[in-house]
């Protein structure tokens, strides 16, 4: 497929996916740092490069509500937001998947106050880790282009009808340039194909009540039969990632690796931060060091069966949250342990918090983490402390 | 109370638990199942309103005042709504139809549940003097 | 554009299609239902229809039934007018894109409570009345929060009791004057604004027609006695609010366009304030010796907000 190279941000790589897909209804407010988003959207609109409706709420909180009133209307659906504006969207998050609406949203992931922080951390992406959306990671703006535009053609497929969530670094991603290939329109919107609505409250030949209340009898059923279709969505994402490697070239799995197979010492983490690892594992290889690196690219569902391929025979993982966990392990850090446990796997498990309020994770922190992996390696046991801080000042601060 | 047929296992249930209200299309006017007009409610009532043709001049207040739905209007020759039935389905016996009915003696008024409408109707008072 | 339903009389109404089913689970007595029905029924056009958490949702679809014969959809406590919004945006958006359901009329109704209105929905409702949605908000107003057992709103008028505003010893219950959403709505350039009165079913439908014809936002302001919480017996809503509005407690207006104010009735005979808070248990203590400049407090509010409504009217401002 020939395709066009341009420089885009991560932010405008997901608003022109957004326009290539003819959305219906875009309901947003602005907020650091995804108002470029908004902003680029409202370009659109004013330039009358979109056809959809754009309605510019007062709030997260009617920003999701406006978008699961429109998707419920019948009609494709998306929007964007950071930090504070997804705390404040976090009731109507569950509402949207609860009620099976195939939304899109970007969520350019920024630290949550307090203290206030602009910058990128997961802070916002782990708040809703448990909302029922399907959680991608972009790790850069080619990533956030092609994983929006998969996005709505895997919420929308009928056997998941769930939202996505496709995430962001905020600034390291959503205000990075860098060349990237992107579809012509009519290539992009074909891939996505016309939307297909599913008892839509607009049409009057079908009246339908949305978001009635299940109490005793029925909530455990609802919530399960949401369960399964998130189990579902396994298959429909792996189907749509081929098809969008048929069309583009480009390849996306649940998890991305990177010399693993006789890795020692292995990385895991998602974001941005998988860039500079490669970097590190780069450097280190050339040391002769036996180091690799899991980038976490499907964070809801959690693709357990997929990372475990990688973890049998590595001596040490650390694992790096982009969120403080206050008071336990860090949550990708708990998954891993999970399938370290469930698959009878013996590796040492380190735990790294990092990269709060968008603080920097260099090549030279990520050696000097992929070092003290080493000296567990060695001593055949942990010998450092389970969880560990890098690059923060003050007194050395771990736990365990 | 819920009733059996409608417990269905998790995966019956639409996606999303949308309800429908109508099976097929609306101007066929036949209800679905999960349309709460197959649900009773006549349990709630104590006393039930009954109503006496004999007075009634079809003002349809109880019609437009009934808060469950309950007064079921039929039309006449004419198009006209005219006083059709009680719905003692879902009658709550709230008493308010009895309370806006406007003539003298009253058509509607409230009665034990269990008793007869008929026995209702040979105790139906006398026209009340104005006070 | 629709053509308006005839609705002259009842014997006219009543024909109507039922648009709101028995089954649901309001209290016996519930004036929610009987404004809804007056409501919904005044029009032939297909409705969408969203609801803010409280009595009216709750009780009409709870799983497996629902009562609504149109489109219904429920969010969450605050967010009844952004919903709503969310709907009507998307039906603007399918018919300018000729991707419409239906060429059939379709109008846009949210139902919220005093609660999901004046207090928690404000902003919601705010930002969708701003945005100039065609949408109908219908506030049912019963003071308080009483889907969870009478708690206080910032619609509870001075001196009722509530849960959360109880009388005591050393109180009389609510110490505040009841919010006027009117005002604040009108305030937004809503193209109609109104308020009404269940008991007065004419009033009613002839608002929620000049509401269907409207193409802006409208705000209606529906007070709804409630047994349960303001305690009088189920039978006697409609004489509450009959009374409600003889006694001018609720005045029936209009604001049109954000400054013209009709007062749609006059009430012929003075009614006083006192028999209307002495039908109800919520304002029994006001009647104690002690709490007698609290009802007199309420006729002075009542008498000049009447003054106020009328000069307006006749300032034609």
């Amino acid at each position: 497929m020939e395709q066009n190279r341009i420089v885009w941000d991560g932010n405008m790589a997901a608003s022109q996916a957004m326009r290539q897909a003819k959305i219906d209804v875009v309901a947003a407010y602005p907020i650091t740092p995804s108002t470029p988003i908004v902003q680029n959207y409202s370009q659109f609109v004013a330039d009358g490069d979109v056809d959809g409706e754009f309605v510019m709420v007062e709030s997260e909180h009617s920003a999701m509500s406006a978008c699961v009133g429109a998707a419920s209307a019948g009609g494709r659906v998306a929007t964007a937001t950071s930090s504070q504006g997804y705390a404040l969207m976090i009731e109507v998050l569950y509402q949207a998947s609860g009620m099976r609406l195939p939304i899109v949203l970007n969520a350019v992931n920024r630290a949550l106050a307090a203290p206030l922080n602009i910058h990128g951390d997961h802070s916002d992406m782990y708040l809703g880790r448990d909302a029922g959306w399907i959680n991608m990671v972009a790790n850069n703006p080619q990533e956030v282009y092609d994983l929006n535009l998969c996005a709505f053609k895997i919420a929308e497929d009928y056997s998941v009808r769930l939202p996505v969530a496709v995430n962001q670094d905020g600034f390291l991603v959503s205000h990075t340039t860098e060349a990237l290939n992107y579809l012509p329109d009519d290539e992009a919107y074909k891939f996505i194909g016309d939307y297909k609505p599913h008892n839509p409250m607009l049409d009057p030949e079908k009246p339908v009540t949305y978001g009635a209340q299940t109490e005793g009898e029925w909530h455990y059923e609802h919530k399960m039969r949401h369960e399964h279709a998130m189990y579902n969505s396994f298959g429909v994402i792996e189907k749509v990632l081929a098809e969008y490697k048929e069309l583009s070239g480009r390849e996306y799995k649940f998890v991305e690796t990177y010399q693993v197979d006789d890795a020692e010492e292995i990385i895991i983490c998602m974001g941005s931060v998988a860039g500079t690892t490669q970097l590190a594992v780069d450097k280190l290889r050339a040391e002769g060091k036996k180091v690799g690196l899991v980038s976490v690219r499907l964070w809801r569902p959690f693709p357990k069966e997929e990372l475990a391929k990688y973890l049998g025979k590595t001596k040490t993982i650390t694992v790096l949250d982009r969120s403080a966990p206050l008071g336990s392990t860090g949550a990708l850090y708990n998954e891993v342990a999970a399938v370290m446990v469930d698959n009878g796997y013996n590796a040492v498990l380190l735990n790294y918090v990092y990269g709060l309020g968008g603080r920097d994770m260099t090549i030279d922190h990520l050696t000097e983490i992929f070092n003290s992996a080493k000296e567990c390696s060695d001593a055949g046991k942990r010998v450092k402390p389970l969880i560990q801080t890098i690059n923060l000042r003050g007194k050395e601060l771990s736990f365990y | 109370m819920t009733e059996e047929h409608l417990l269905k296992g998790w995966e019956e249930f639409e996606p999303g638990a949308t309800l429908f209200s109508f099976e097929g299309k609306p101007d066929q006017e036949v209800h679905h199942e999960n349309n709460s007009v197959q649900h009773s409610v006549a349990d709630w009532r104590v006393d039930k309103p009954v109503h006496n043709k004999e007075f009634c001049i079809d003002c349809q207040f109880c019609w437009v005042y009934c808060p469950d739905t309950s007064i079921i209007p039929d039309v006449d020759d004419k198009g006209k709504g005219i006083f059709g039935h009680i719905d003692y389905k879902h009658c709550k016996g709230c008493g308010i139809c009895v309370d806006v009915c406007p003539t003298n003696p009253k058509s509607l008024l409230m009665f034990a549940d269990h008793l007869p409408v008929e026995e209702a109707l040979r105790q139906w008072p006398e026209k009340e003097e104005k006070k | 554009m629709s053509e308006m339903k005839q609705i002259k009389n009842l014997k006219q109404f009543s024909t109507s299609k039922e648009r709101f089913q028995g089954g649901h689970r309001l209290c016996p007595g519930c004036s929610h239902s009987i404004i809804v029905r007056e409501f919904v029924n005044a029009t032939d056009d297909e409705l969408c229809v969203s609801t803010a958490t409280g009595c009216l949702e709750v009780c009409s679809t709870i799983y497996p039934y629902t009562s609504w014969d149109v489109s219904w959809i429920h969010i969450g406590f605050e967010n009844a007018a952004a919903a709503i919004s969310g709907v009507e945006a998307m039906h603007k958006s399918l018919k300018n894109n000729k991707k419409s359901f239906s060429d059939k009329p379709m109008k846009f109704i949210a139902f919220a409570g005093d609660g999901g209105t004046y207090d928690i929905g404000f902003q919601s409702l705010s930002g969708a009345a701003e945005r100039g949605h065609d949408f109908i908000y219908v506030c049912l107003d019963n003071e308080g929060y009483m889907n969870t057992g009478g708690q206080r709103s910032s619609s509870t008028p001075i001196g009722g009791a509530t849960t959360t505003s109880p009388a005591g010893k050393v109180s009389y219950g609510e110490k505040k004057l009841k919010k006027d959403m009117m005002q604040i709505m009108a305030a937004h350039g809503c193209e109609y604004v109104a308020q009404s009165a269940p008991s007065n079913w004419k009033d009613m439908v002839k608002k929620a027609q000049k509401s269907f014809a409207a193409s802006g936002p409208v705000y209606i302001n529906a007070v709804s006695p409630c047994p349960t919480e303001w305690k009088f017996d189920p039978s006697m809503s409609m004489e509450i609010s009959k009374v409600m509005v003889e006694s001018r407690v609720v005045p029936l207006y209009e604001i049109e366009n954000g400054s013209k104010v009709t007062v749609n009735y006059k009430p012929k005979n003075h009614v006083p304030v006192e028999e209307y808070l002495g039908m109800q248990g919520r304002f029994k203590h006001l009647f104690k010796p002690s709490n007698k400049h609290v009802i007199e407090e309420w006729q002075k509010n009542v008498d000049a907000k009447w003054e106020y409504l009328l000069r307006r009217e006749e300032a034609g401002i």
